[in-house]
Order: C-alpha cells, then sequence, then structure tokens
C-alpha cells in the first residue's frame, strides 16, 4: 500500500512541478471555450444579420395590396428599370439581387373574385448571397399571405414534452459522446508519456530493480493517470459549460438544475470508472511501445473505438438491461439515461461494476507485463 | 570464508533477427549470450568479471539483479534464488549500470527520497546517509537542481549514490567509471575500497585492466559468454601483466579473431 502511495506521490510531483504537463490540462479547456464562443458569435450574425439590410430589386406588377406592398418595400430596395429583360440580365449578372414578376390579377385573386391560381415569378441568382438571401426572405414573407385550405396546429402548443423532458432528450443525445471524446483526449494526453516515456528513458527500469511489486506499480501509475486524466475531462467540461450559454444562445438557462444530486453522482460514478478503463487500456497499449511515438501509433486505432462506442448512446432507445453490462458501451448508455431520468439503480451498478472488472484485468495484465522481459527490454 | 554469490550454470540465449543474424555474419537463430556460467563470491571481496564488449558481463549482471531471468541455471544471493525469490534479492543488492536512467525532471534530493521509500528506508537513516553521501561525493551543492542540468561526473555520482540507498550487502557496479574524468573516476574508486572495507561485496564489471589491477581480489575472464579463467589477481598475475594474460587468454580462445 505504501509503495502504491509513494508511486502516486512521484507521478504528481511529476506532473504539476511541470509546466507543460499543467498546460496540457489547461489547454483543452481553454480552446474548447474559444472555439465555441467564437462560433456562437459568428453563427448568431449569421442569423440575426444587422437588421438594416436591404435587397434591391425591380417589382413588376406590384400589387395593390397594402400590406403586401408595405412588406415588401419594407425588405426591399427598388429600382427601376425600362423592362423585366434588362432587370433579369442584371440579377444574372449580380448587378440586382432580385427581380419579382406579380401576375396581374393578384388583387383580383386576394379579393376572393378571380378562379385560377396566380404564379408570382421571384428570379435570383444562387451564386450571389444577397440575391439568394433576398430570395428566401421574399419567398418566406409572401408565403403568409398564401390562402391555405386548412391549417394544422395553428395557435396550439402541441408538442405535450415538458421543457425538462426536452432539455434531457437535447443532453442525452449528445453529451455521452462529447465526454467520451473529451475523457479521450485525457487519457493520450497523460498515458503514453507516463508508461512508454519512462521506458524509453531507462527509468523504468530503475524502479524495477527495487522491491517494489510489479501490481503495485501498475495501480499506482494507473490512479494517478486517471487523476490527471480527470483533469483534463474536467477542464475540457468547463469549457464546453461555460461555452454553451453562447452557442446556444440562452437555451441551456438552467438545464444544470433539472438534475438532483443523484444524478451527478452517477454521473461522476461513470465518468471515473470509465475513466479508469481508457487510462488502463491505454496504459497496456503504451508498455508495449518503444517509444512515446509508437505508443501514440498504438492508442490510434483503441481511440477510435472508444468515440464510436460514445456515439451509439445517440442510436440506441431504451436498452435491454443486458447491454450496460458491455464495458464502455454500458456507460454511454447509462449517461444518456441518467440525462433523460431513466437511470435505474441496476443499470447504474451493472456499467459502473462491468468497467471496473475491465479495468481490474487490464492492472493485472499491466503488471504480468512489467514482470515480461521480452517486454520491458526488448530494444 | 562465507559465500555470499553462488552462480550454477547460468545460461541465457537471445533469439537474433535476420538483420542482427546478417550483421554476425551467422545462420544461426539464436545467439548465447551466457553460456553456462558458474562462479562463487566470497563476503567482504571485490570480485571482478573481465571481458571485451559483447562477452555477456551485462547479461550476466543483469541476470543476477533479476531484471531478466535465465534459461537455465540458477543463481543465489545471500542464498536467495534470483529466480524464486526476486523480492528477497532486490531488497540486498545494489545496482548500478549505465542502463539504469534517473528522471532528469527530479533533483538529486528527491530522487533520494523516492527510492529509500521504495526500499523501505525508514526517514531518520534516510536523512543520515543522505547528508554523508551527499557530502561525501559534493553532491550536496547540488542537491536542488535538476538531475538532468547536472554534469556528467556529478550524474554519474548522483546515480552510485541512488543505487546503494538502502545500504545492501552485495553491490554489483557495471563499467562504474566510464565516461568519467580521472578526478571523478578516482572519487568512484576510492570509495569502492570504502564499501570494501566496510565488509560489503562488490562485482564489478570492467573492461579497464588497470581498474581491475587496482581493485580486484579475484577475477573470472569471460569472453563469448564462457568463463575462461577464475582465480586470485596474484595467481592471475604471477607470470605475467593482466592484461598479455588476458590476451593469451583470448588467443587461445578464439584463435585471435578480433
Amino acid at each position: 500500500m505504501k509503495n502504491i502511495f509513494t508511486i502516486i506521490k512521484k507521478e504528481f510531483s511529476r506532473f504539476f512541478k511541470d509546466k507543460r504537463m499543467v498546460v496540457t490540462i489547461l489547454l483543452p479547456g481553454l480552446l474548447i471555450y474559444l472555439i465555441y464562443s467564437l462560433m456562437g458569435t459568428f453563427v448568431n450574425d449569421m442569423i440575426n444579420g444587422d437588421g438594416n439590410e436591404k435587397y434591391t430589386a425591380y417589382v413588376v406588377q406590384m400589387p395593390e395590396d397594402a400590406q403586401i406592398s408595405g412588406t415588401l418595400a419594407f425588405i426591399l430596395d427598388i429600382k427601376e428599370y425600362e423592362s423585366a429583360e434588362k432587370a433579369k440580365a442584371d440579377v444574372e449578372n449580380g448587378n440586382l439581387d432580385l427581380l419579382i414578376i406579380f401576375p396581374e390579377n393578384l388583387d383580383e385573386v386576394l379579393s376572393g373574385k378571380a378562379g385560377t391560381v396566380p404564379n408570382i415569378g421571384v428570379y435570383y441568382n444562387s451564386s450571389v448571397n444577397s440575391s439568394y438571401q433576398g430570395y428566401l426572405t421574399v419567398v418566406s414573407v409572401l408565403e403568409n399571405f398564401k390562402k391555405p385550405l386548412f391549417s394544422v396546429n395553428a395557435g396550439i402548443q402541441a408538442d405535450l414534452v415538458g421543457e425538462k423532458e426536452f432539455a434531457g432528450k437535447m443532453l442525452a443525445t449528445i453529451m455521452p459522446m462529447i465526454m467520451f471524446a473529451l475523457l479521450v483526449s485525457g487519457c493520450v494526453s497523460v498515458a503514453p508519456e507516463a508508461i512508454a516515456g519512462e521506458k524509453e528513458r531507462g527509468t523504468m527500469a530503475t524502479m524495477l530493480i527495487t522491491p517494489i511489486k510489479r501490481w503495485q506499480l501498475a495501480l499506482g501509475k494507473i490512479l494517478s493517470l486517471t487523476c490527471f486524466a480527470l483533469l483534463s475531462g474536467l477542464s475540457s467540461f468547463i469549457g464546453v459549460i461555460l461555452s454553451l450559454p453562447k452557442l446556444t444562445a440562452g437555451i441551456s438557462g438552467d438545464m444544470a438544475a433539472y438534475y438532483s444530486v443523484g444524478h451527478y453522482f452517477m454521473l461522476f460514478g461513470l465518468i471515473i470508472s470509465v475513466v479508469l478503463v481508457i487510462i488502463s487500456a491505454f496504459s497496456v497499449m503504451s508498455a508495449f511501445a518503444k517509444s512515446v511515438k509508437e505508443a501514440g501509433t498504438l492508442i490510434a486505432p483503441l481511440m477510435i473505438i472508444v468515440i464510436l462506442l460514445g456515439l451509439a448512446s445517440m442510436f440506441t432507445t431504451a436498452p435491454a438491461l443486458g447491454l450496460y453490462a458491455i464495458p464502455l458501451l454500458g456507460s454511454a448508455l447509462a449517461m444518456s439515461a441518467v440525462f433523460t431520468f431513466s437511470i435505474t439503480p441496476l443499470a447504474f451498478l451493472l456499467s459502473v461494476l462491468s468497467n471496473l472488472v475491465v479495468a481490474a484485468a487490464l492492472v493485472v495484465g499491466l503488471s504480468f507485463m512489467f514482470k515480461s522481459e521480452k517486454i520491458m527490454f526488448n530494444k | 570464508m562465507e559465500e555470499i554469490l553462488k552462480v550454477e550454470g547460468l545460461t541465457k540465449t537471445f533469439r537474433l533477427s535476420r538483420k542482427q543474424q546478417k550483421l554476425e555474419q551467422t545462420a544461426e537463430k539464436v545467439k548465447t549470450a551466457v553460456n553456462n556460467l558458474s562462479f562463487t563470491a566470497y563476503r567482504g571481496e571485490i570480485f571482478g568479471l573481465l571481458g571485451p564488449n559483447g562477452a555477456g558481463k551485462t547479461t550476466t549482471l543483469r541476470m543476477l539483479a533479476t531484471l531478466i531471468k535465465p534459461d537455465s541455471g540458477n543463481a543465489f544471493i545471500n542464498g536467495h534464488s534470483i529466480i524464486n525469490e526476486e523480492d528477497k534479492v532486490r531488497r540486498s543488492i545494489g545496482f548500478l549500470t549505465s542502463e539504469l536512467k534517473l528522471e532528469g525532471f527530479f533533483t538529486p534530493d528527491y530522487l533520494f527520497n523516492f527510492f529509500s521509500e521504495l526500499y523501505g528506508v525508514d526517514k531518520a537513516e534516510r536523512d543520515a546517509r543522505k547528508r554523508e553521501l551527499f557530502s561525501k561525493f559534493g553532491i550536496d551543492r547540488f542537491a536542488q537542481v535538476k538531475f538532468a542540468n547536472l554534469s556528467t561526473g556529478m550524474k554519474q555520482k548522483v546515480s552510485l549514490v541512488i543505487s546503494i540507498v538502502h545500504n545492501p550487502d552485495f553491490i554489483i557496479f557495471d563499467e562504474p567509471t566510464n565516461g568519467l574524468d580521472v578526478l571523478t573516476a578516482k572519487v568512484v574508486t576510492d570509495f569502492l575500497e570504502e564499501l570494501k572495507a566496510e565488509g560489503k561485496t562488490i562485482i564489478l564489471s570492467t573492461h579497464i585492466f588497470s581498474l581491475v589491477e587496482k581493485l580486484c581480489d579475484r577475477v573470472g575472464v569471460i569472453i563469448d559468454g564462457k568463463l575462461i579463467a577464475l582465480d586470485t589477481l596474484e595467481n592471475l598475475t604471477a607470470e605475467h601483466g593482466l592484461e598479455d594474460t588476458f590476451f593469451a587468454l583470448y588467443d587461445k580462445t578464439t584463435g585471435g579473431r578480433l
């Protein structure tokens, strides 16, 4: 026990006294925050625009209906042309955004006199951004003046889902994947250095001639690395949370308050057990590798598999209980279930236990690798 | 005299890759690095293992230090088998070799404490030993400097000190003066004599004749993994100097191949 603690202490001083290592924890969170915030701001700008922009247009036979002409005048900067043909040519070469041709009988149709369905031509140039945006705006404006035969769900709150369940469903779809990706990136940044790096530099052998038991060394390493990966995952997680309001422009408001302490506890338990499995698996791969570089190569396929497992929860609804007993996959499903408030204690325990069993097996495997001269000393 | 090390028929083979086969100009897939090696070392002596590069000295020492396992044979240190009682062996030996590196990020002070803990040395004893050894080797001035930033000589001194944090009775030194200037080399050789005076047993592997002549009580000559000669230094050098004796043995064994 004392030896495990000695190893953990050493790993911690190695990690926290090294500025570069600390940066590997903080950087992902900072980057995620910056990128997501920028993305949110950018998307917001695109959706809302500055509101002052008008599209240039030539309008043939503007209807007398005050509502239509009034609305169009509000969004269009109406130009004069000799003929529709000339205006069309200007739309084509990008000098004019739109050419709108109203049928002669539109006012009669609107007042209920004529019978034939009138057609409005809105000519635009999809290669010119302002033209295309103008087209979309005008069409959506005109859609409002269409007279439907009947309406569906007009003026009623038809989706009876609660606000809480809606938010839960949304989080359940994206969060397991995001969490798995963040945790994997945390593990990747610490495992190869601490195992393959020590092997490559010859410092592992120095520990192997001391009386420390191999399983103590393996466990000490994996417990410390789990902490580092959790910290790195936490930093990324905080980055996501802080940038969320900007990204979703207010939707996420009080999402966090929907969940109870129990939910957070389960989420935390799931995260720890997932990190233990990933770190152990990456450590085993790193122990096989002769260098940090080779460890990176060996870990890459494993990384993809883990992230895919995180994705799997997107496509599974109401999974059978047995699925929770599959390591990692079960945890992704359980995280989903926590977010949709449908987690059961049994499902939670199954998924955590399955992870712990696999992690323990990997620690034992790593101990045997530390014993093997072929793996530790083959150059 | 009390036997502290008993080596019985140690044999170690390595598989050769195609590339290595080409380099060594051999069709054999297996190379015998150590071939049926047997010898005994007694308490309080400095036992020299003399041999050219690639003779199997380091492989032998790595087996004794339990880093690798022999294919056959066994060795007993203080009566503990290197095969079945690795932990007891590890506890009772110190091993200094250039292959065992120290983490450059840490200071000598930290490293001394870390390895003391792994060997289960208690704090009071550790601090006393640290003070004594650090001042003897002049490490005290560099105790808080990162290992990576030390000079080659200081690094070797720190490695030497770390290898004996637990005050072992039995110490294996693999080429301890390699790459050191004459001053540092003298500090190291003087220390080996001190250790001997304290009653420690030292296995010293080297290819430097003068070092053997200066320090060793008995010498084993290893060539191509086999123990060619084993005797006291006096007997080995009775007729000629150690160097001439070695070359004569080498010619006899290999037919003068270089």
